[in-house]
């Protein structure tokens, strides 16, 4: 046949033929020889009606096939071959118009109900598919139009009270033509539903080729019926040798092996039936043939309905095959490794990509207790929780541990995501998980971790060493007083009645000052100290006061007037002592800078802690310097940007993410009044600390 | 009595050390917190000398030493000794050559400090008995009749009655009776006598 597969664009996908005159020819001439199937296959004694009518079909199927504005010409062309074939058999006019009225209309109903029920191809592909098509084109459409079909035998008869054996008659056989040719032609033509099934090999071929012919030889043989020397009780048993015949290659081709073997069942049977002794020869030809068709309809349903079973089991297999293929094939790509755990078998899986992830050998059995070996000490616990979520109310989890690679012994980072399956009891029967190895990434974390540390630390080296002026300050007052009191004593003893009482107190003040220097040290120290972020309770209040009295000698010196205004009551702020200070000496710095050109009786940096409704701090530190540019004000957190000469940029970028990394923030705007003000809000726990 | 030493530092247990360290040494110290209390209670007239930080807050210790010599009386400059934390140069230099007996930093060395407080003890005193000297000379120039201070104003210079008395219009015989009368009343024996006293009160030779 020279059908034509085209994809049209769009909704369906129909075949069509190659021009609009050779359609309409391929439908006449498969129309003219479904007819003379039919009454070569046999017909009843009126030599009219066939009991097996298939050229309703052919025409139902080429308007499954061509696009719904070609129907016209379908339509056309099958009337010729039904006037040619009917003619030959010598039916009258009237009869013949009402004959392919009624032909055409079961074709047209189940065509459209068709189409509307199961859409574009693939057709015949579900169970559901299946019995739609079975509803629509074998019951619904020949039920109904066989009222009008009816007519053409009585017409014929004249007698008007035989309507219902031939409304009977005219149903089994369209319905017949509906199981037997509908579905092997709609099969055979679904090139999408070709697609989707797995390619045949030549051995499948071959095998289906044997059983074909193996099923058309039983059949010959079987249908035959009455011969001699089988006993008359065995006959209705052998009705069923078929049946494995059919069952086979119903399961192993589906819908295409279940219509095929229908198919020649039907024809076979029927044939025979009319043409000859067969099984089937009970009472009159009319009556043999209503069994017939009762029987093959019977046999039909279920076995096409078999065929869409498998075809649809067999998709739904293939498909997921190839979508735990692609996640198998996706899971290597990523670098994933796949689990799950069945508790009530106690079933462990993994990928062998996993295998490979923890330097399990290939043949190793895999339990969740040798997961959790491989756990780094330290993160056992972790490790635990994540291969037994059920224990946990959550049932999911994402973490990260460390374990010791079996093959190599060494440490590799994982992350960990779980989830558990429940059942309708809410009980946890599954749980699934990933692991991926994100040793790199942490190492990269760590370094910038560790890179951001040194940056920090050499801010707050920096900015120390422009303090160093006024921490020297601080330190020579109470060296000053040292030696003061340490020559006064020694003066005292030069007396020859030493003053006792003034010595002490000498002494007891050197100790003091001694202390003093000794704070200003720490301090300092603390302030050098390089190292991993330690979280303690801060109380803001006072290490306000101490950066304060650090920066003395810078506020003495630079002639600006600290006032603080401290909150009573304020929660304590867990954070690092360390940075936070940097944050406050960076922003009192700038606060200092931004009043140079400021008169130094208006020299003036505020300072105020208060409360907030979430629980948190809020510290304000505000001066009365030049302010922020208002081009500037977007950019001062930007790293590597500074306004000052000499300035490298990043001081405020630093403190800025000092306080973000305690889960703060730093603002920073004008003073309707004059100057800058920098609001400092701080949580009362912070969630990290870089 | 113990000469007085007036201390200005905002540190108070420099104050305090120093303090001792002085009342020890045998002077009598008077510790103030801030420069303004200092100004508040400071009499020009009265001997002493002032140690006096740098940097302070409120005045610095070179706006200080400012306004006290708008204060003083001429000579009788009370001596300051700057101590300073941070010790810059510039503000060392400054200080100095606006008449400071010395510049020490922090921490000070006491044996330096009490060496300065001794030296500036030293020049207070020295500048005082100058300063009586020099009044009580004052006063005897000032017992000359105009025409004798203008003749002495002359005779300082060496010049000879003759030109003297050609220089102010009158006889040689009068400028005598003045140069008579004028060493009579200073009570000098020479010319190089009434130099040395005019110089002490300050009295410019004629041109």
């Amino acid at each position: 046949m020279n059908w034509d597969v085209a994809i049209r664009s769009g909704d369906s996908q129909i075949l069509h033929l190659k021009n609009a005159v050779g359609m309409p020819i391929v439908v006449a001439v498969a129309y003219y020889l479904a007819a003379e199937v039919a009454f070569l296959v046999g017909t009843f004694s009126d030599k009219i009606f066939a009991p097996f009518w298939p050229p309703n079909t052919v025409l139902f199927c080429a308007l499954m096939l061509v696009p719904r504005h070609r129907w016209w010409l379908c339509i056309l062309a099958a009337f010729p071959a039904h006037l040619i074939s009917e003619l030959g058999i010598g039916m009258s006019a009237p009869q013949l118009l009402v004959a392919f009225v009624t032909n055409c209309l079961v074709a047209i109903m189940s065509a459209l109900s068709l189409q509307y029920l199961l859409g574009a191809p693939p057709w015949l592909t579900t169970l559901r598919r299946m019995l739609q098509y079975i509803l629509a084109a074998v019951i619904l459409s020949p039920a109904l139009v066989a009222f009008g079909g009816a007519f053409v035998p009585a017409m014929a008869v004249g007698a008007p009270a035989e309507y219902w054996t031939f409304w009977t008659q005219w149903y089994m056989a369209n319905a017949l033509a509906g199981v037997a040719l509908g579905p092997l032609a709609l099969a055979y033509f679904d090139t999408r539903a070709s697609r989707r099934a797995q390619p045949l090999s030549t051995i499948d071929l071959v095998e289906a080729a044997v059983v074909a012919i193996a099923l058309i030889f039983v059949c010959v043989v079987v249908f035959k019926g009455k011969t001699d020397n089988v006993p008359a009780g065995l006959l209705p048993a052998l009705l069923y040798l078929p049946l494995p015949l059919i069952l086979w290659i119903t399961v192993r081709f589906g819908v295409k092996g279940a219509s095929f073997s229908v198919f020649v069942v039907t024809i076979l049977l029927v044939a025979m039936t009319l043409n000859g002794p067969s099984l089937f020869i009970i009472a009159d030809p009319e009556r043999n043939v209503f069994a017939i068709q009762v029987f093959l309809i019977g046999l039909a349903v279920p076995v096409l309905l078999l065929g869409a079973a498998i075809d649809e089991t067999r998709h739904a297999e293939r498909t997921t095959r190839e979508s735990e293929e692609r996640m198998a094939l996706a899971a290597v790509a990523a670098d994933l490794c796949l689990w799950h755990f069945n508790y009530d078998d106690n079933r462990f899986w993994i990928t062998d990509h996993g295998r490979r992830m923890f330097g399990f050998s290939p043949d190793q059995v895999i339990t969740r207790d040798v997961i959790i070996d491989t756990a780094y000490p330290d993160d056992h616990d972790i490790a635990y929780q994540v291969m037994d979520l059920a224990a946990t109310p959550e049932g999911t989890a994402d973490t990260e541990f460390r374990i010791t690679r079996r093959n190599d012994g060494q440490t590799r980072w994982l992350r960990a995501r779980v989830s558990t399956v429940r059942d309708d009891q809410g009980s946890v029967v599954q749980i699934s998980g990933t692991f991926a190895d994100v040793t790199a990434r942490k190492a990269m974390e760590d370094e910038l971790a560790q890179q951001h540390r040194d940056v920090v630390h050499l801010m707050r080296v920096s900015m120390l060493s422009e303090l160093s002026g006024g921490i020297a300050h601080e330190l020579t007052q109470p060296l000053t007083a040292i030696l003061s009191n340490a020559q006064a004593a020694r003066l005292l003893l030069e007396d020859k009645s030493p003053d006792l009482v003034e010595i002490s107190a000498a002494l007891d003040d050197i100790i003091g000052e001694d202390h003093r220097a000794g704070e200003v040290i720490h301090r300092m120290r603390s302030l050098l100290k390089k190292g991993a972020a330690s979280l303690e309770r801060i109380d803001v209040n006072e290490l306000i006061a101490s950066t304060l009295s650090l920066l003395k000698g810078e506020l003495i010196s630079r002639r600006i007037q600290a006032s603080c205004e401290y909150a009573d009551h304020l929660p304590l702020i867990f954070a690092d002592l360390v940075q936070l200070q940097q944050v406050f000496i960076n922003i009192l710095m700038n606060s200092f800078e931004a009043m140079n050109d400021v008169l130094p009786s208006q020299r003036l940096v505020s300072i105020q802690t208060r409360p907030i409704s979430t629980g948190g701090v809020q510290i304000l530190i505000a001066d009365r310097g030049h302010g922020l540019a208002p081009l500037h004000q977007h950019q001062v957190f930007e790293p590597y940007f500074s306004t000052k000469e000499r300035g490298l940029g990043l001081g405020l970028s630093i403190c800025s993410s000092i306080i973000r990394a305690h889960g703060g923030c730093l603002m920073l705007e004008n003073r309707d009044e004059g100057g800058a003000v920098a609001t400092i809000t701080l949580t009362e726990r912070a969630l990290s600390a870089a | 009595m113990s000469f007085p030493v007036f201390l200005i530092d905002d540190d108070a247990s420099v104050l305090k050390a120093l303090s001792r360290l002085l009342r020890i040494s045998g002077y009598d110290p008077h510790p103030y917190p801030s420069p303004r209390q200092f100004l508040a209670d400071f009499d020009p007239s009265a001997p002493g000398c002032i140690i006096l930080d740098l940097t302070m807050p409120e005045l610095d210790g070179l706006e200080l030493q400012k306004a006290l010599l708008a204060q003083h009386q001429k000579g009788l400059e009370h001596q300051i000794i700057f101590v300073t934390g941070t010790g810059s140069i510039s503000a060392g230099v400054q200080a100095m050559k606006a008449g400071a007996v010395d510049f020490l930093t922090k921490p000070v060395d006491p044996i330096q400090l009490l060496a300065a407080v001794e030296l500036a003890r030293a020049q207070d005193e020295e500048a005082r008995s100058q300063s009586r000297e020099r009044l009580s000379v004052q006063e005897q120039i000032a017992r000359l009749t105009p025409r004798e201070r203008e003749v002495l104003s002359h005779v300082i210079t060496g010049r000879l009655n003759k030109q003297i008395a050609a220089a102010l219009g009158t006889t040689e015989k009068t400028i005598k009776v003045h140069r008579g009368r004028v060493k009579a009343k200073l009570g000098a024996h020479s010319v190089a006598e009434l130099v040395r006293i005019t110089d002490k009160a300050g009295m410019l030779p004629a041109v």
